[in-house]
């Protein structure tokens, strides 16, 4: 046996973590091997030894601090957001002043005013616009083909935020949204693509992509979510996708109870 | 009773549920506070430690992303704090040679010795002549609920790197073992 073998076996050894069949091939080899054998035996005792050093216990000052530090923490987010919220109602009294509301009122009248006379002569354009409108369509989608398959996650999101941009998405952008959806690393960038694909959720390709990833996300959150998409859109197509997550052992158990509710609500 | 798991919570953290934060202090602050008394031998600092951990994680927890173990991202945090620790003190944690007995005795055998009472104290000391690196190997290593690839993912190592580590570190606890008077 080579010597990192024979390292990489012994911790593995010593952790429990060999696999039965291996460990009774490296036991075979440690009596056939009196050196190995004596050098296992001793570190064996020092690996059990060292989990029963003694630790001194924390003290109980320790948990003062901390949650003394959270509780401040706490109170800081909360007013953050609270003078955040100040902010915006002062902002929306001076934009509802009686005068300012008039101002737009009329600025307002202009414009469509403005609007429906441009109207009249400007039938000869619109051909133009619809292609610049495709033009742009087609544009986008390179876009976000593009942007989903960088290796930043930021990019990603951006790419998923420009889809939903997208009038009428086509399969190309559809199942790159769905490969996001069950692949990406990010969290994130799978709720992104969730919430992105709820725009098209007429689209049967859309709803069955959906209802089959269902039971491959391991993410709570990603789980809720499409829980309570489908719930919104009453699919019971993706009943038995639910079902199959439910035999999951890992599923949290809120999340299985939100399922089986989501299952009862669906039915 | 049902538990949230580690990485749920973080998530209600991140997304301002800071209460749930108290939590996972109590779930993690002894394997926290363990980690650093192993590697540095002080309580009082431990605890200080420990602390800086949680403000860490409070600060960046818009950067935890619910991929992979939170274990392995809070002891990744812990690592930080710990050079924090030492850009700021410009020290290494190293033991006071002092403190310790230290003869050669080449011929007993360590099994024996480590069944002679009092011997865990020394062999704490033991620990800290080890080097900081192969300190910290061993301390993920022997925490149960942490797999290698996880203390590969928080070394930066890949999980035979990490075994083979742990390996060495482990021999070299011994021969110090070995080394030292045992009472």
């Amino acid at each position: 046996m080579k010597q990192e073998e024979f390292e990489i076996q012994v911790m593995e050894y010593l952790k429990g973590t060999l696999a039965e069949d291996k460990k009774k091939v490296f036991e075979d080899f440690l009596e056939k091997d009196t050196s190995a054998k004596k050098q296992v035996e001793e570190l064996t005792a020092i690996w059990d030894a060292f989990g029963k050093s003694q630790i001194p216990e924390p003290s109980a000052q320790m948990d003062e601090r901390f949650f003394e530090l959270l509780d401040t923490e706490m109170t800081r987010t909360t007013k953050k957001t609270s003078s955040w919220r100040k902010e915006v109602m002062a902002l929306l009294k001076v934009v509802f002043r009686p005068q300012l509301a008039y101002g737009i009122i009329i600025l307002g009248l202009g414009l469509l005013a403005g609007y429906l006379i441009k109207w009249g002569d400007s039938e000869t354009n619109v051909p133009i616009e619809t292609v610049e409108i495709s033009d742009n369509q087609e544009l986008r989608e390179k876009l976000v083909l593009t942007l989903l398959e960088q290796s930043s996650a930021n990019q990603r999101l951006q790419g998923v935020s420009e889809a939903s941009k997208i009038v009428r998405v086509d399969e190309q952008v559809i199942n790159a949204l769905l490969k996001t959806l069950n692949n990406d690393p990010n969290v994130n960038v799978r709720l992104a693509a969730i919430e992105s694909l709820s725009n098209y959720v007429d689209n049967a390709l859309v709803r069955q992509g959906i209802i089959q990833s269902i039971p491959n996300q391991e993410s709570p959150i990603i789980q809720v979510t499409l829980a309570n998409l489908m719930l919104a859109l009453e699919e019971k197509g993706s009943i038995a996708s639910f079902k199959k997550l439910l035999e999951k052992e890992e599923l949290d158990s809120t999340v299985k109870k939100k399922i089986e509710n989501t299952i009862a609500s669906i039915i | 009773m049902h538990q949230l798991t580690d990485n749920a919570l973080m998530l209600k953290v991140k997304s301002g549920d800071l209460d749930k934060m108290g939590l996972l202090y109590e779930r993690h602050k002894r394997r926290l506070f363990g980690f650093f008394y192993n590697i540095s031998g002080d309580s009082n600092l431990s605890e200080d430690l420990v602390q800086n951990v949680f403000i860490r994680m409070l600060k960046y927890k818009h950067t935890y992303s619910g991929e992979g173990s939170f274990l392995a991202w809070m002891f990744r945090t812990a690592r930080n704090v710990k050079y924090d620790h030492h850009k700021k003190t410009k020290a290494l944690f190293q033991a006071d040679v002092s403190t310790l007995d230290y003869r050669m005795v080449d011929d007993d055998n360590v099994v024996v010795q480590l069944e002679k009472k009092d011997n865990l104290d020394l062999l704490q000391k033991a620990l800290l002549r080890l080097s900081e690196e192969q300190r910290e190997v061993l301390v993920f290593s022997k925490l149960k609920e942490m797999k290698f690839s996880e203390v590969g993912e928080i070394l930066g190592c890949s999980e035979g790197a990490a075994k083979v580590k742990a390996h060495r570190a482990l021999k070299a606890l011994k021969a110090i073992v070995q080394k030292m008077e045992i009472r």
